[in-house]
C-alpha cells in the first residue's frame, strides 16, 4: 500500500485552496441529495463537546437538525445542548446582531463553556449580520473564545462546509494554547468525530502501541487540546478529503508531516499505525507497533474465521460519500465480500483511482442519480446486500434488500481490528435473518397468484 | 389565561420545528405526491433525515438546491429545472412547493412563477401548488395546516369552475391535525365509518407513512389518499377538523363550497371522546357501535385501576400547541398536577386555555417543570428528563428512541387506555428505581 502524498490530487478536493480548483459541481435542482455546508460544518466541529456551539438565525436550521449525529462523548456534553438565536419576523427586519450578543453572553453566564462557537445561516448571511465583528468583541468582553463559523448552508456542499470548519480552527483555535509541559507529543487525529465511539477504539489502539494522541479532531474533543494541536509531530487525516486543507496548511506553517490513512481494515489499520510511528520517526514505537498489529492481526484471523465462511462470496453494494468509499473496499475484501458496485458520486479523481486500485474491473461504477440508480445496480448484479447511509435505509427495507448503515448515524462503530470484526458479524446477522423469506412470501391467501405486486 | 414567556435571549434545547416540514408531512398523506423545498439543500436534507429517523419509511422531498448565486441572481431559474426533472423524470399527481425563509428574505416571487409555468405546459391532471413558510413564523402545526389550506385552495379552484357540485351527505372529510400518528388517523376514520359514513382524509397518513410492503421504493409518496378521491371529498356534506390548526383549511371549504364544519380541538381522553361519538350518533342517527361502548368500560375500569398510580403525580408537558392542549386534557382527567405546559408557539387556541401555558422550549421544562414525575415531549427531552428525575414518555416529533411511536394510538377510547397505561407504567417503573436506589443506599 503507498502513501499517497501528490500534491496535484489534493487540488481537487471539493471547496479547495488551490489555485487549479475544480469547482464544487453545482448540485442538481429536483435530484440533489445530500445536506449543505451548515450540516457539514457542524458535522466537524460538534464533536467538540465542552463547548456551545449557538446557531444565529431563525429556528429550522437548529430545530431541525440538533441531536441528530451519532457522535459520542465520553464526559462533557454541552455540545448536545440545542442554542439558537431563534430569529423572528422582526428580528429579520431590524437585524439580530443584538439577539446574538445577548445570546452569547447569556450562555457565557449561565453555562461557562471553555468556548462558543457561532454559526452563520443563509438568512443571516443574506440580511448582512456582521457576526465576525459581534464575536471578535463578545469575545473580548467575557473572556471566553468565540468562534465565527462563515459557513451558511447556500455556500455549498456538505463537504465544503467542513473544510470551512477546518479553516475556522485554524484561523482562531489551532495554536492558541499550549499543552502541558511533561505531555509527550505525538499524533493529531483530523476528521474522525468518534461516531459510535470509533474514536475510543482508535485510541485504545494507540495506546497500546504507545503512540500518544496530542488532539483530536475534533472526535470526543474538549476545547483545549485543538488550542495545542500545532505542538503535534505528526498529522493523520482520517478518512476526509475534506479536512486535507487543514493538514497541509498546518505542515507550511507548523512543518507537521501529515497523511492519509484509514481504520477500516484490518490493512488500512495496520497501515496507519505503521505510518504514525515512522513518521513519528521513533525506532521502539515502531517495534511496538508492528509486534502489536502481528498480534491483532492474528488474533482477528482466528475470530473472522466462522464468519468468513458465511460472507465468502457475497456481493454488496457499497454507496457512500468521498473517502468511504474506497476504505470500505478494503474492510469488505478482507472479509471476503465482493463488492460489485460502488457509489462514486463525492468522490474526487483520487478516490475513484483508490478505488479501482481496490476493486475488480467487473465493478459497477455509481456516480449519481439517488436510490433508483443504486436499487438498479443491486439488481442487475444480483446483490446480496446495501452497504450505504442511513438516507437510503428505508429504500433498502423496502426493497427488502438487507442492508448495513456506514455513515454518521449508524449505531455500530466498525473501525480498527475490533471494527472489523463487529462489521463482519453485523454482515452476518443481517444476512442471516429470518424476516427477508418471511417478507418475500406472500399471505396464504394470495398464493393462488391473483396477488398483484 | 395569557400566555407567557421566560425571559432569555436564546431558544436552548428547542422544541420548535421548521414549518416547511410540516408542509412535507401533510404531503406524505396523499399518494404520487412530492413536496419541493424552495431553498438550500439542507432545507430538504434535515427534514427528509428527521422525518425519515420518525417513521423509519423513507421520505419523498425534492429541493431546488439554491446557491448563493442562484439567490442573488434567478432563484427561480432553480426552481424551473427542478420542477422539469421531477415532472419528467417522477410523473407526479400533486406537486407541492414549499417557500422558506430563504426564498422569504430574498423576496423571490415563485407564485407568479407557478402560474405561468402551469400555463405554459398546460399542467392537467395534476394539482400543482405553492405554500410560503418560512421559519421565523410558526412551527410544524402551522406549516402542515396552511400546506392543507393551500391544496384545498388548488382544488377548489380546479374544480370551481367545473359547474355544479352534488353533495353526498354519506360522505364525510377528515381533516386531522399534524399531530396525530398515522395509527391516530386510522382510528379516526375507523370511528366515523362505523356510522355508516364514507371518509376521505386529507391529508392521509394512515395508508403511507403506517409502512407497508405492497410496493418497493418509490421516489413519490407511496401511499396516502389519491388525487380523485381528494377531489370527490368536495362533495363531502360534512368535513370534521380534528385539532384547532385544522379549522382554518375547514372554514375554507366551508366558504367556498358551503361545506358546514365541526372542529374538535381536544382529540384525547374520554370526554373528548364521548363528544365524538356523541356527535356521529346524533347526526347519522345510528347507535354508537357496541365496540365503543366496550371500550368505554375497558377505559373507565383501566383509569381507575391506574389512579393509585397517578395520585399527587405532576407532570410537565412540551409539545406543539392542539398537541398539548389534548394531552392537557387527558392529563386533567387523570387527575395528575400539570406543573408547566410549554407550547412551542402562540395560537389563539393555547391564549384561551384555562390555565398557564407558556410558549418556550425544553430547557423551560426542565426549569418550570422541577420535581415533575412525569415529563412528556418529543425524544429532545431525554436528557433535561433525566436531569430532574422524571419519568420520560416520547410523544409528539420526532421520536427516535422508541419503536412503532408512529402506531401508537391516542385518539378515541383505545388511544386513552393506551396512553393511560403506558403513563402509568413509566410511573410505577420509575418508583421500583428509587425504591432500588434508596436499599443501595442504605
Amino acid at each position: 500500500m503507498e502513501p499517497v502524498r501528490k500534491e496535484e490530487l489534493d487540488s481537487e478536493a471539493c471547496g479547495s485552496h488551490a489555485p487549479k480548483v475544480k469547482a464544487c459541481p453545482r448540485p442538481k435542482p429536483g435530484e440533489a441529495a445530500g445536506g449543505c455546508s451548515f450540516d457539514g460544518a457542524q458535522i466537524t466541529l460538534l464533536p467538540i463537546m465542552d463547548a456551545a456551539h449557538l446557531v444565529h438565525g431563525p429556528i429550522a436550521c437548529a430545530g431541525n437538525s440538533w441531536e441528530s449525529r451519532g457522535t459520542l462523548t465520553s464526559g462533557p456534553a454541552l455540545s448536545q445542548y440545542g442554542f439558537a438565536t431563534d430569529l423572528n419576523d422582526s428580528d429579520i427586519i431590524f437585524g439580530g446582531e443584538k439577539k446574538l450578543r445577548e445570546s452569547i453572553d447569556y450562555i457565557a453566564g449561565r453555562f461557562a463553556p471553555p468556548a462558543i462557537f457561532v454559526y452563520a445561516t443563509c438568512v443571516t448571511a443574506l440580511i448582512g449580520e456582521d457576526m465576525d465583528a459581534v464575536c471578535k468583541e463578545a469575545a473580548e468582553r467575557i473572556g471566553v473564545p468565540v468562534i465565527p463559523v462563515n459557513s451558511p448552508g447556500f455556500v455549498g456542499s456538505k463537504n465544503l462546509g467542513n473544510r470551512l470548519a477546518g479553516d475556522a480552527l485554524l484561523q482562531y483555535v489551532v495554536g492558541t494554547g499550549e499543552p502541558e509541559p511533561d505531555a509527550p507529543l505525538g499524533v493529531n487525529l483530523i476528521g474522525e468525530y468518534n461516531i459510535a465511539g470509533e474514536m475510543w477504539d482508535i485510541e485504545q489502539l494507540m495506546t497500546s502501541a504507545g503512540i500518544p494522541v496530542t488532539s483530536r479532531i475534533t472526535g470526543d474533543a474538549r476545547y483545549r487540546e485543538l488550542t495545542w494541536a500545532h505542538r503535534a509531530k505528526v498529522n493523520m487525516v482520517v478518512c476526509s478529503r475534506a479536512l486535507l486543507g487543514l493538514a497541509k496548511q498546518m505542515e507550511s506553517r507548523y512543518g507537521i508531516p501529515y497523511f492519509e490513512g484509514s481504520f477500516y481494515g484490518a490493512k488500512e489499520t495496520t497501515y496507519s499505525l505503521r505510518q504514525m510511528a515512522y513518521l513519528m520517526n521513533d525506532r521502539d514505537m515502531e517495534r511496538r507497533v508492528d509486534r502489536l498489529t502481528e498480534r491483532e492481526e492474528s488474533r482477528l484471523i482466528q475470530e473472522l474465521r466462522p464468519y468468513r465462511k458465511v460472507l465468502k462470496g457475497k456481493k454488496a453494494v457499497l454507496y457512500t460519500g468521498g473517502v468511504k468509499s474506497w476504505s470500505v473496499i478494503s474492510a469488505l475484501k478482507e472479509l471476503g465480500v465482493q463488492v460489485v458496485g460502488v457509489g462514486t458520486n463525492k468522490s474526487t479523481e483520487d478516490d475513484v483511482r483508490r478505488i479501482a486500485d481496490r476493486v475488480g474491473d467487473d465493478t459497477e461504477y455509481i456516480p449519481e442519480g439517488g436510490a433508483g440508480r443504486i436499487l438498479k445496480t443491486v439488481r442487475e448484479r444480483k446483490a446480496d446486500i446495501m452497504i450505504a447511509g442511513g438516507r437510503n435505509m428505508y429504500v433498502a427495507m423496502k426493497e427488502q434488500i438487507p442492508f448495513i448503515d456506514i455513515n454518521q448515524e449508524r449505531h455500530k462503530a466498525y473501525a480498527g481490528y475490533e471494527g472489523l470484526l463487529r462489521l463482519a458479524k453485523e454482515l452476518t446477522y443481517s444476512l442471516a435473518n429470518p424476516i427477508w423469506k418471511l417478507a418475500s412470501a406472500p399471505a396464504p391467501w394470495d398464493k393462488e397468484g391473483a396477488y398483484d405486486r | 389565561m395569557t400566555v407567557n414567556r421566560r425571559p432569555k435571549p436564546a431558544a436552548i434545547n428547542p422544541i420548535k420545528i421548521g414549518q416547511s416540514l410540516g408542509a412535507v408531512l401533510a404531503l406524505q398523506g396523499c399518494y404520487r405526491a412530492m413536496p419541493l423545498i424552495h431553498g438550500a439543500q439542507g432545507c430538504s436534507a434535515f427534514p427528509k433525515a428527521l422525518l425519515t429517523r420518525h417513521f423509519r419509511e423513507p421520505i419523498a422531498v425534492q429541493t431546488s438546491a439554491l446557491q448563493e448565486m442562484d439567490v442573488i441572481f434567478d432563484a427561480n431559474r432553480n426552481l424551473e429545472e427542478a420542477l422539469n426533472v421531477v415532472l419528467s423524470k417522477h410523473r407526479p399527481d400533486i406537486i407541492g412547493i414549499i417557500g422558506t425563509e430563504l426564498t422569504d428574505v430574498a423576496g423571490v416571487d415563485y407564485q407568479t412563477m407557478l402560474k405561468s409555468y402551469k400555463r405554459e405546459r398546460n399542467m392537467r391532471g395534476g394539482l400543482a401548488f405553492s405554500v410560503v413558510l418560512p421559519d421565523f413564523r410558526g412551527s410544524l402545526e402551522s406549516g402542515y395546516s396552511s400546506t392543507v389550506e393551500a391544496m384545498l385552495d388548488e382544488m377548489i379552484q380546479q374544480v370551481g369552475h367545473r359547474g355544479a357540485r352534488t353533495v353526498n351527505t354519506r360522505q364525510i372529510t377528515l381533516l386531522p391535525g399534524s399531530f396525530l400518528t398515522p395509527a391516530d388517523v386510522m382510528e379516526l376514520k375507523e370511528i366515523i365509518s362505523s356510522f355508516g359514513f364514507e371518509v376521505i382524509a386529507l391529508p392521509d397518513t394512515s395508508t403511507s407513512l403506517s409502512g407497508h410492503l405492497l410496493t418497493g421504493f418509490s421516489p413519490l409518496t407511496r401511499g396516502g389518499v389519491p388525487l380523485d378521491s381528494m377531489l370527490q371529498s368536495l362533495q363531502s356534506g360534512l368535513t370534521i377538523a380534528v385539532g384547532a390548526s385544522m379549522e382554518r383549511p375547514a372554514r375554507r371549504l366551508h366558504n367556498a363550497l358551503g361545506t358546514p364544519y365541526k372542529v374538535f380541538s381536544r382529540a384525547m381522553g374520554l370526554k373528548a371522546t364521548d363528544e365524538l361519538l356523541h356527535f356521529l350518533h346524533q347526526i347519522s342517527g345510528e347507535p354508537v357501535p357496541v365496540r365503543y361502548c366496550w371500550q368505554r368500560e375497558n377505559l373507565l375500569d383501566g383509569m381507575l385501576d391506574a389512579h393509585f398510580q397517578f395520585a399527587g403525580m405532576s407532570a410537565v408537558a412540551a409539545l406543539e400547541p392542539d398537541h398539548l392542549v389534548a394531552v392537557s386534557g387527558w392529563l386533567e382527567e387523570l387527575g395528575v398536577e400539570q406543573k408547566a405546559l410549554i407550547a412551542s408557539f402562540e395560537t389563539p387556541l393555547v391564549a384561551g386555555l384555562e390555565r398557564e401555558v407558556w410558549v418556550g422550549d425544553l430547557d423551560d421544562a426542565e426549569v418550570l417543570g422541577k420535581g415533575s414525575d412525569l415529563w412528556i415531549s418529543n425524544s429532545h427531552g431525554i436528557n433535561g428528563a433525566e436531569r430532574i428525575g422524571a419519568a420520560f414518555m416520547p410523544a409528539g416529533f420526532p421520536v427516535w428512541n422508541e419503536l412503532g411511536a408512529y402506531m401508537s394510538v391516542s385518539v378515541g377510547y383505545r388511544g386513552a387506555m393506551e396512553w393511560t397505561n403506558k403513563a402509568g407504567n413509566l410511573i410505577m417503573r420509575r418508583e421500583a428505581g428509587h425504591r432500588e436506589g434508596s436499599i443501595r443506599h442504605r
